[in-house]
């Protein structure tokens, strides 16, 4: 790829963010810096019970708070036929309770006032009897013959939601039983919540003049959020308008549409004032979209030299009470058939099964492409037990089983084509940043020692950008995304997209992509996102897909552009096109480098000076239709020493390797993943959405739900192979969640690596030193 | 979220004193702080309702207790109560055994065992507030009924004001933080 100069600042140019002068003076505009004439306040009544009949809602007391407005039940949604809606993923959910509750803090009523405060108030006094039914929270008892049926909407009588498999069973069982080796590993993936700064909410400001209905909404999809109002609301799509304005971080969370928007837009739609509900945090952890809840079972043989022979997975995924997963409709356990990995199986197969639980519902991709990071981690884990088994070094087991450089594209077993890749290219910079074998050298000396350090590894593959309109689609919307881009007379331009940045950096990284295509300086380009009235129709950001999918719309737009440009430039140097050559910036004619015309005149020529019977104008929309997705990579190694005494885990060392392919921005890729890996060591050390046994959430605040700081965060070692995609137009792959996706594993397996000696084999996340210290306990070294 | 928690006390009165006292339901709600008997439904069922405040808002649990098992030879005692808030914002029940032991002076010991089983906001606070705020409540009981112990006739000071959730929350949580710095549990 050509280097473009730093003025023009195109791709590999580490720009600094635009969008941080105003973030970091506290200009931004989120959705609760909104504030309309007349608006006023939602506030939602949740239920405590986990599970529960309704037996009936008294708002007398709430409708004489001063200020009170309006407090809707299920009830009155039930009139207007919208007491329940439909989910993301073919199943549909409660906006509020009718009948019964089915998860604590689900949505009840919903009180509106003049003030904030009073709406509170109103949702105090709001009086609702419950009688308590019995509460679901193990998966693994939710198809018991004497298990409560939760779902009583539902034809089927049962807690089953789905089955589905993929692979071959019938052989890989053969090669399963065939040995020689073989290594199990039951691991769960816990419930864990993204928890973006931002909370979510919403203004709906209804129109009744205009019958225009405008939602400023915490959106990652503005666009499908728009259709689905129309579609679920009966209101006409062109009346509606949703704007995503600045958006504090998403990481999935902001997928579907919640109970309290649509409360909103009904509230607007019948005061005719604007309304306002942003949630708690509490009510954020508690009821919308959790991640993972995957309960995962492995199982490898392999010869005794260590090749691989079949990978065999077993999954039980617990969805809570409603199916709200937010993926693709025609993969029920996402993209979890990733799960062979960066290894060469030669067979394999999967099958998972899902559930309800008297749950909040969900089952987003946080910072993931749809369960890849389940599956990265259930592979990455059970390639260390098998490891152990055969007593090999995990680095040389990887090293051995990778798919080799020359079989890409590769055909993997449970039917994905990887693009790219050269798994041992990172593997050794790995390595040999981090000094691995002078580290296992320390190791087997502190173990003499009597002193606990470990070595963890993860090479993981990831499996973004969905994608390809033949398989790809979210409620029949095909998953492509979208650039426009207009180029003013003064060469200058302004592009939009289909996408809603929450912190990624779009403002900065897709004007870069503009400027390599086109040589127009980058801080000459403004972008904009999240305005359905002016944004070209897209799918919005998450799973990585935004620089797979609409970096390739942007970079086609952008080539459209460059053809007229041609034309024009042809016209105004008086040669033919062919006779043209173009570098970033300009065009001119082959051998007489000074006769040229730069992109800036070309434009100004586009509306003054055009060749006969050429439209006027410079501009290009371009929807793109990924031919595939995109296979990320990288290997990752993290050093632990644990305390004897307390069980504690310090994360002495992490070297992270990736390999996203051509990278637009490389302070911006390396932003990403240090974030990246510190929600990975959240996720690894910290975080739980528990719940008990009467079905009481135990990690719905800051007290109990973990966030790390800068003091429990180690120094991230950073390194990077670069492979890029070969069919992607500026060979990019993203980059988002390969940190978070890859590192869990790495964290996990070293903390069991120097445990390992003891016989432990597994612990599940979190690695809390309680847990760690208990295991010490019993081999009676604590 | 349920906890078990185990409480003793010692009071300077005779067992048949004490087990006068503790066997009436109506004499044990009121040492219960914001406690009150609404109805008598026989003579082993009651309704009642106990409030607790919590900062501004108050929350007023309905329910009913009963006396499951009253074995005067044993001095035993077994409760077992359900409530709910009047506004749905949650629920708790409990089974409580109570059981008195002569002392060698002419005394007698109170124990009371409690299993507690909480839904709603109150159990998120986990385990470790629950136990702490109920140890707080029971102290205040005990108070009062060494007080009714001494004084029968008399009327509770206050009896049927709610429970100040803020105090006892606050209390609580300081015994939190002291345990977490390694301190004691008893406030200095």
């Amino acid at each position: 790829m050509m280097q473009t100069s730093p003025e023009i600042g195109g791709m590999g140019h580490s720009v600094k963010r635009k969008e941080d002068a105003r973030f970091i003076q506290g200009k931004g505009t989120y959705v609760d810096d909104v504030h309309l004439p007349g608006m006023v306040y939602g506030h939602v009544v949740r239920s405590p019970y986990g599970h529960a009949r309704l037996k009936s809602i008294n708002i007398e007391a709430a409708m004489k708070v001063p200020g009170a407005l309006a407090v809707i039940t299920g009830a009155d949604l039930a009139a207007a036929n919208l007491a329940w809606m439909p989910t993301l993923f073919h199943d549909k959910q409660m906006v509020l309770a009718t009948g019964k509750v089915l998860f604590q803090a689900q949505e009840v009523a919903f009180a509106v006032a003049t003030e904030q405060y009073a709406a509170a108030d109103m949702a105090e006094l709001v009086e609702v009897e419950y009688e308590e039914l019995p509460v679901l929270v193990d998966p693994h008892k939710a198809l018991d013959a004497d298990a409560p049926i939760l779902r009583e909407d539902r034809e089927e009588k049962s807690n089953h939601i789905f089955h589905w498999e993929v692979g071959d069973r019938h052989e890989t069982q053969k090669a399963i039983q065939g040995g020689p080796v073989t290594a199990k590993v039951d691991a769960v993936f816990q419930r864990c919540h993204p928890a973006p700064l931002e909370t979510c909410g919403c203004v709906a400001d209804f129109n009744k003049v205009t019958g225009k209905l405008t939602i400023w909404l915490t959106s990652q999809a503005p666009h499908a959020h728009r259709t689905l109002f129309a579609l679920v609301g009966g209101i006409p799509e062109q009346n509606i308008r949703v704007i995503s304005p600045d958006i504090g971080g998403g990481f999935g969370n902001k997928v579907p549409i919640y109970p309290g928007y649509v409360c909103a837009v009904v509230a607007s739609l019948t005061l005719g004032r604007p309304v306002k509900w942003i949630e708690s945090r509490s009510e954020n952890l508690q009821s919308t979209g959790f991640a993972r809840d995957y309960h995962m079972t492995a199982e490898i043989a392999a010869e005794r030299d260590g090749t691989v022979k079949a990978l065999r997975v077993k999954t039980l995924a617990d969805h809570g009470a409603f199916n709200a997963a937010a993926q693709p409709s025609k993969f029920p356990a996402g993209l979890f058939s990733i799960c062979t990995g960066s290894y060469d199986f030669p067979k394999a197969f999967c099958e998972v099964d899902g559930v309800y639980t008297n749950k909040a519902p969900g089952g987003i991709a946080y910072r993931c492409s749809f369960r890849v990071t389940e599956a990265a981690y259930l592979i990455e884990r059970a390639m260390d037990v098998l490891a152990y088994e055969l007593k090999m070094d995990p680095a040389a087991l990887r090293l051995k089983n990778f798919i080799p450089p020359d079989k890409f594209p590769y055909q993997c077993p449970l039917g994905w084509t990887y693009d790219s890749g050269n798994y041992p290219a990172a593997m050794n910079l790995a390595l040999k940043m981090a000094g691995y074998d002078e580290l296992r050298k320390e190791q087997a000396e502190k173990r003499k020692k009597g002193e606990l350090m470990g070595i963890g590894i993860s090479s993981f593959t990831e499996i973004v950008g969905a994608g390809p309109a033949h398989t790809f689609d979210i409620v029949g919307i095909k998953m492509f995304d979208s650039c426009e881009i207009r180029i003013h007379p003064t060469g200058k331009a302004i592009a939009r997209l289909g996408t809603k940045s929450q912190g990624q950096g779009h403002e900065t990284t897709f004007p870069q992509i503009i400027a390599q295509e086109l040589g127009i300086p980058q801080q000459d380009i403004v972008l904009e996102e999240g305005d359905t009235d002016t944004a070209p129709y897209g799918l919005g950001t998450y799973a990585s897909r935004s620089t797979p999918v609409a970096g390739g719309a942007t970079a086609m737009a952008s080539r459209k552009i460059r053809d007229k440009a041609r034309k024009i430039a042809a016209h105004l140097l008086e040669v033919s096109e062919e006779d043209l050559e173009w570098e970033p910036g300009k065009f001119f004619v082959k051998g007489a480098p000074s006769k040229a015309k730069t992109i800036q005149e070309i434009a100004f020529a586009a509306y003054t000076n055009l060749p006969a019977g050429m439209e006027a104008g410079l501009e290009a929309v371009h929807y793109y239709d990924p031919p595939n997705l995109t296979f990320p990579f990288g290997t990752y190694i993290c050093v632990v020493d644990i305390d004897k005494g307390t069980g504690e885990v310090k994360v002495r060392r992490f070297i992270a390797v990736d390999d996203c392919g051509n990278i637009i921005n490389p302070m911006i890729v390396e932003g990403q993943i240090h974030g990246g890996l510190t929600e990975g060591l959240a996720i690894a050390f910290m975080q739980l959405i528990g719940y008990d046994e009467s079905g009481n959430v135990q990690g719905g605040n800051f007290m109990d739900y973990l966030l790390p700081t800068a003091v429990e965060t180690p120094n991230w070692e950073t390194g990077k192979t670069c492979t890029p995609s070969p069919h992607h137009p500026i060979g990019a792959k993203g980059v988002g969640e390969s940190p978070n996706v890859g590192s869990p594993a790495a964290f996990v397996n070293a903390v069991v690596d120097a445990l390992s000696h003891l016989g432990v084999r597994h612990i599940d996340m979190p690695v809390t030193s309680w847990k760690v210290w208990q295991i010490l306990q019993q081999h009676g070294i604590a | 979220m349920a906890v078990r928690i185990e409480n003793t006390f010692e009071v300077s009165e005779t067992i048949g004193e004490v087990w006068a006292l503790l066997s009436d339901p109506r004499n044990v709600v009121g040492c219960v702080p914001g406690a009150k008997i609404i109805e008598t439904v026989d003579d082993r069922t009651f309704k009642g309702a106990i409030s607790v405040k919590v900062g501004p808002s108050l929350t007023e649990y309905k329910g009913e207790v009963k006396i499951v098992r009253l074995e005067e030879q044993l001095h035993l005692l077994e409760l077992d109560g359900r409530g709910q808030d009047v506004r749905g914002k949650g629920g708790a029940s409990m089974k409580m055994t109570g059981s008195l032991e002569a002392l060698d002076g002419g005394g007698t010991r109170v124990t009371a065992i409690s299993e507690v089983n909480v839904v709603g906001m109150l159990a998120q606070f986990g385990g470790r507030m629950l136990t702490d705020v109920s140890g707080v409540i029971f102290k205040q009981f005990t108070e009062r009924f060494q007080e009714k112990l001494k004084n029968p006739g008399a009327e509770i000071q206050g009896a049927d004001k709610p429970i100040k959730g803020v105090r006892v929350v606050s209390k609580a949580l300081g015994q939190s933080i002291r345990r977490a710095l390694g301190g004691s549990d008893e406030p200095r």
